[in-house]
This record gives C-alpha cells, structure tokens and sequence, in this order.
C-alpha cells in the first residue's frame, strides 16, 4: 500500500503555505516530518484529516495498484495535546468508540488496555482525573484500534515523561506494519531514532532527505543546513 | 509633540485600529471581501483610526452623561423637600470622594502598561505621569460641560461648577500620590494594605449618605460643599510635585503587572476547573445504552447538576409564583382584573419570560467544553451521518430539560386567567400552553442550531465568532422589543406558533445542510 501525495496546493491570502506537495509514502514504515516554524507542517495534516480544504491536489491510498480517494477512516491523527471526553471513564470511552466505530476487539477492553499499558485500577476512573501522558496513551490507543491505514502523528512524544515517551515509541515501532506513519516534530534526535525516512517541508514542497552512506552526525548537519536553507531562501 | 506622549497614543490607537479592523474581519460575508494585507493598507487604517477617534470622543461624554443623568440628576430630582443646589454638589462631593479610590487609573497595570513599560522598555516615569495626566485632562473635559449645564441649572455659580469638574482630577492624584508613599515605606499600594478590604464598605456608606441623607431633607450645605471641592483641588495641586518626584514607577508596574497576571492565570484555570468540576464524580452513573445514546445518556446523568438542576429551581421557583399569583386572584378582586387585563393583553413578556428562564446557552457551553472540544479532534466524529445523529439527540435533550418551566408557566398562567374571572377559557388556555412550550422548543432550537452552524470555540476553548455573539446580543434585542408589543393573546399566540414551527423547520433543514462543514473546531 502507498499513500500518494499530488500536488496539493494550500494558501492562506496571498502566502503560499503548501506550493506543491507531491509525494509517495511507503507502507510499513515510519516518516519524520521536519520544518521550521510556520513551514506548514499542521496546515498539511490539516488538509490530509480534512480539518480545511486545500485549494487544488489530491491525495489517494494506492492499494494492489488501485487508487482510492482517502476517507475518514483511513486517517487517524494524534494530537500534541492530547484531548479526550472527560466526562468518560477509560473503559466508557474505549466502549463508545469501539461500538460507533465497529472495532473488533476479541479479546475484550481489557486486552486493549493492556497495549498501552494503562493500570486495571486505572481503566474505571474518570478521565478528567487522568495525566497529560495517560490521556495521551488513551488518544493513541483508540487511533490504534481504528487501524488506520495512515497514521498522522502531531507533536505526540511531547511534554511526556522518559518512561511514558520510551513505551510510546516501542508502540510505534510495533505498530508501523501495514500502515504510514507520518511523524512531525521539532526534536531531530526523535526523528533519527524513531524513523525510516526524514522527509523535509520547506518552500511548501516536501523533500526526502537521503540517509544512505551518512552517519548520523553528518545527518543531523545535513538536515540542519538543509532547513536553514530554507528559511534563507 | 513629547515622544513618550507620541508613542503612547499611537500604541493606544494602534491596538484600537487593529481591534476594529480584525473585528471587522470576523464578520463571515463581510469578512470575505477585506484586501489582502489589510492592516498595512493606509485607507482602512485611516477609516478605523477616525472611528476609534470619534470613539475615544464619545466615551470621554458618554460615561460622564450617563452619570450626571442618572446618578447625580436623575436621583438628585426625587429630592423635592432639599434645596437642588445643596442636593447637587452633596451628591457630586460624595461621589467624587468615593471615585478617588473606586476608580483610579494611576494603578491600572494592564496589557497597555505590560506593552509600554515591560516589553517596549518605554521610560516608565514619563510614560505613566503622561498617560496619568491624559487621563485626567479627559476627566476635566468630560465633566466640565456636564457642571456647567446641570450646575447652573441648579442654581450652582459657575465658578463652583468649574471647580466640581477640577476636583475629581484633584482629588484621584491626591489619592495616587498618597498611595505611591504607601508603596514606597511598605512595598504596597494603599489598596492592597487595607483600603482595598473596607472600599467596598466604605462606598456602601458614602452611597447611603449621598442620597440616604437628601431623602430625610438633609444636605450638605453649599458652603462646604464648595470648601471639599476646593480643598480636594488643592490636594491633587500639592500631589502632583510628589508624583513626578516619585521614582519607583518601573518596580511597581512590573509588581502590579506579575500580581495582575497571576490573577489572570488563576482565573483562567479557575474557569476550567468549574467545568471540570461540574462533572460527577460518581461511579455509579452507567448507561446501558449504546453508541452516540451510551455518549449523550453519561453527559447529561454526569452534568445533571448544571443541565436538570438549574431547570427544576427555576421549575420551583416557577410553581410558587403562579401558587402564589393564584391565591392572589383568589381572594382579592383588584388582583383578579389585574390578572386579568395583562394576560389578555400581555402575552409578548412571555417571550422574554422564557428567554431569561431557558438554559439554552449554558447548554451549549458545556457540551463544547466538556465534550465537543475533544471529541471534535477524531475524524469519525465530524463524519455527516454521525454529527446529524448526535444533533438529533441532542436536540431532544435540550428541549426535555428546557421544559418543565414552560410547561407550569403554561398550565399556570390560564389557570390564574380561568380563575380571575371564574370562566373557563379553553381556546385562549390552550393557546397560551403551546405559545409557552412552543416558545421553550424554539429558544432550544435557536441556541442549538447556532452552536452547530457557528461553532464558537477554538482548540484553546477560546471563543472565537463575534458573529455568534452578536446573534446571542441580537436574540436578547429581539425578545426585549417583542416584550414592548401589545396585541391580544389570541393574535400573538398564533403568529408565535406560527414563527416557532416555520423557524424550527428552517433552522434544522439548515443545520442538516450545513452542520457537517460547519461543525468544527475553529482555527
């Protein structure tokens, strides 16, 4: 499965933001989405989650060389802050999600508990009374269940602590076959650790950065230049 | 032209220019048709700098017009036994005293100083006597034509009226001159020492002798009046060397401004607090039901305390008033052909009756905070078929619990009329009873169908659409007209049936049209 990019467009009055995005993403692996601020890196995932209409491109799930238009269920998006309905204990949200999103889960809430290691003391308390980490497990756990076939990743290891940071990331490893994973973030030792492919957004284009013959030092200097040349230009 | 003063109105017209030009923009139609770059375009700049101009100019009057017409004349007129005169400048006096504290700007320590003395590192001397001397030139301008007038009406000598508008000016510069030496020997202002826990009674009891006394026929003799005056000039003259001497103008600001903003943070985190705190903490709640019906059923049973306990007090309160209006009826004739001739007459107060008693809007506040803001992050929940569902349940709900006050209203108010003159009017009862409930399920339909086709909110729980607030302003404008109409129950009650049913039909055909697009966090 690839999930196809084509020249998608996006502007905001007169500035540019996404000039043409064109790009192919491979299933099975994990994508580091790198730019500088204001580089449209939300504004994409914005567009790909349908959040706002971009102004001209397309993008398709080629799967067995069909293409197909992406849809609502194919995209799960992670926010850097996580929000869940507070209102709802764990397991009531996981139910309510489960039921309207008709997720198989056979070996029942507590299994899917399990995934992202929340406590069983845990599991029937109000959610409003949960950490930014657990919420944060809670709104990745519930993108894992929908299995999307392209997982977009906002900002997610941010403000967690080493521990819960370290499991998100096994999570994530775990979980790349058979989707995209597409990852932004400002922090380049993440994106090195954690990722197959970097890929860079500047001048509205996204550009993939070649890790082949390149140890990491000359990497990060790489992509370091890469995106200074970008905002000078 | 000083370049403190220069560059302290021009941040203040700025950020007046800008406030118009983006309120301006939030406007959805109109908003469209706004050039790019606008807020370096010359002509715009220059329209809303004339606007905030003439608005600066109104608002140095209108506060002022306000309160000499109302506060200071419009009481001071009750007063017939008093001498107008003496009345006047007791009131005026009092007031002027109680203002020198209650409303001081030396010790405003807002966004404006923030900007000027903290971040631009404006000289914070110059930069707060200059503003603090604008302000009080625009006090002496504002009041002068109002003493002037209302003064000589009185019988006040002109003379005196000048001094009336010179000795609120006085008067606060003495108060901040004597508060700055407070800060200076205590490292606190004088409100903070103690003023600031007996003000509020202190104006309580200079509110009750400016006009508690004029009632009993005593007044402040002129004489003394015009010597208060005088000395509180004088005061504010002998002030003034103090406050340019004053030296700790930058240590205080950037005190009162970290103090301010600690508030704000706290008052921020406050706020979501309550929301947090408005759901139960009880385990016990649990719904059988199943998708979006499970979602709604723990809502509302978890928010039972701001959804179903607010509509069965006003329930409550609702059933006393009419107990109470029918015992009324009952055993007194006066009452009974009162009764009578305003609910034949006066059905329209029944609109704003039920606007006023309609839980619409704190409906929908906590459904977007407590739900809708982290729900509306998941793609499957912005999906058409599932936004119409959950509007359709919701719409339900929001009528169920909106209901009950109408319903007594609308039983109770034909019971009064059937018993005020011992006739049963069935047409006119029945009418009155769907007027009533058909009211409550529009104002559900209205503030349900603005959230859903407006949504205020953005991701920060920050309300973004002055267009929603401007319908919230308009809804309140259009019932408070309706309530001045007078036209017979039987006219009112059907073209109010009528509207009801033909709004709602509209309003869901809309939001079935548009509430997929629309239904979603704002950027």
């Amino acid at each position: 499965m690839r999930f196809l990019i084509e020249h998608l467009q996006k502007s905001y009055g007169k500035k540019q933001v996404l000039r043409d995005v064109d790009f192919a993403f491979e299933s099975g692996k994990i994508y580091g989405l790198l730019g500088r601020n204001g580089a449209g890196k939300t504004t994409l995932f914005n567009c790909l989650n349908h959040d706002i209409k971009s102004d001209a491109g397309a993008f398709w799930l080629e799967e067995d060389g069909q293409r197909r238009p992406l849809k609502a269920a194919d995209i799960g998006y992670v926010l850097s802050t996580p929000t869940v309905p507070e209102f709802l204990t764990a397991r009531e949200f996981l139910k309510f999600f489960v039921e309207i999103n008709g997720c198989c889960v056979p070996g029942g809430l507590d299994e899917c508990f399990e995934i992202v290691h929340i406590a069983p003391e845990d599991r029937d308390r109000l959610m409003k009374d949960f950490s930014h980490g657990m919420k944060n497990k809670m709104q990745m756990l519930v993108n894992i269940l929908a299995q999307p076939n392209v997982l977009l990743l906002d900002e997610p290891l941010t403000s967690l602590d080493v521990v819960v940071s370290e499991e998100m990331k096994q999570l994530l490893r775990s979980l790349k076959a058979g989707r995209v994973t597409i990852l932004s973030t400002h922090i380049l030792d993440l994106a090195l650790d954690l990722c197959d492919e970097i890929v860079l957004l500047g001048h509205g284009e996204l550009e993939r950065v070649d890790r082949a013959d390149l140890d990491s030092a000359d990497l990060r200097q790489r992509i370091i230049a890469a995106l200074r040349e970008e905002d000078d230009g | 032209m000083d370049k403190t003063l220069r560059i302290m109105l021009r941040l203040k017209s700025s950020y007046r220019i800008n406030s118009i030009l983006y309120g301006i923009g939030q406007f959805p139609v109109l908003g469209r048709f706004l050039p790019e770059g606008l807020y370096r375009m010359r002509l715009p700049k220059a329209a809303a700098a004339v606007l905030g101009a003439v608005w600066e100019v109104v608002l140095v009057f209108l506060g002022k017009a306000l309160y000499f017409f109302t506060m200071v004349c419009g009481i001071g007129y009750l007063y017939r036994q008093a001498d107008p005169r003496a009345v006047f400048l007791h009131i005026l006096v009092l007031f002027t005293l109680m203002g020198s504290t209650l409303n001081n700007t030396m010790f405003d320590a807002g966004r404006e100083q923030y900007y000027a003395i903290l971040l631009m590192r404006m000289d914070a001397k110059r930069y707060t006597l200059l503003r603090y001397g604008y302000a009080m030139a625009k006090t002496v301008v504002g009041f002068l034509p109002f003493t002037l007038l209302l003064g000589t009406a009185c019988g006040v000598p002109g003379w005196a009226c000048v001094l009336a508008a010179l000795a609120p000016a006085g008067v606060k510069t003495a108060v901040a001159a004597l508060s700055l030496r407070c800060y200076q020997k205590t490292d606190r202002t004088l409100l903070e020492v103690g003023l600031g826990k007996v003000q509020w009674a202190v104006a309580l009891a200079v509110l009750a002798l400016a006009y508690g006394l004029p009632a009993l026929g005593i007044a402040l003799p002129v004489w003394l009046s015009e010597a208060a005056m005088a000395g509180m000039v004088a005061g504010g003259v002998c002030a003034v060397p103090y406050l340019a001497r004053f030296g700790m103008y930058r240590e205080m600001y950037q005190y009162l401004i970290s103090k301010n903003m600690h508030q704000l943070d706290r008052a921020k985190e406050a706020s979501r607090s309550y929301d947090r705190n408005t759901i139960s903490a009880d385990l016990s709640i649990t719904s059988r039901k199943k998708g979006f019906e499970f979602l709604n059923e723990l809502f509302v049973r978890r928010h039972r305390k701001i959804l179903w306990r607010a509509s069965l007090r006003i329930t409550v309160v609702c059933l006393v008033a009419v107990g109470a209006a029918l015992i009324a009826v009952l055993v007194s004739r006066n009452a009974a052909a009162a009764a009578s001739r305003i609910l034949t007459q006066s059905l329209p107060y029944s609109v704003f009756i039920i606007y006023v008693l309609h839980r619409g809007s704190g409906f929908t506040r906590a459904l977007f905070m407590n739900c809708d803001h982290s729900l509306l992050t998941y793609s499957f929940y912005k999906q058409p078929d599932m936004v119409l569902r959950l509007f359709t349940i919701r719409l339900r709900e929001i009528v169920r619990i909106n209901l009950p006050p109408a319903l007594v209203l609308g039983m109770g108010l034909p019971a009064i009329l059937c018993a005020s003159d011992g006739t049963f009017r069935a047409a006119e009862s029945a009418l009155i009873l769907v007027s009533l409930v058909g009211l409550s399920i529009f104002f559900s339909v209205h503030y349900l169908t603005l959230y859903y086709l407006l949504q205020p909110y953005n991701a920060g729980t920050e309300m973004k659409s002055s267009v929603y607030q401007l319908a919230l302003s308009g809804t309140y404008l259009v019932c408070f007209f309706i309530m001045r109409l007078r036209v017979p129950t039987l006219v009112f009650g059907l073209g109010c049936i009528l509207f009801c049913t033909l709004y709602c039909a509209a309003a869901c055909v809309l939001v079935y049209r548009l509430a997929p697009r629309t239904f979603r966090l704002r950027n």
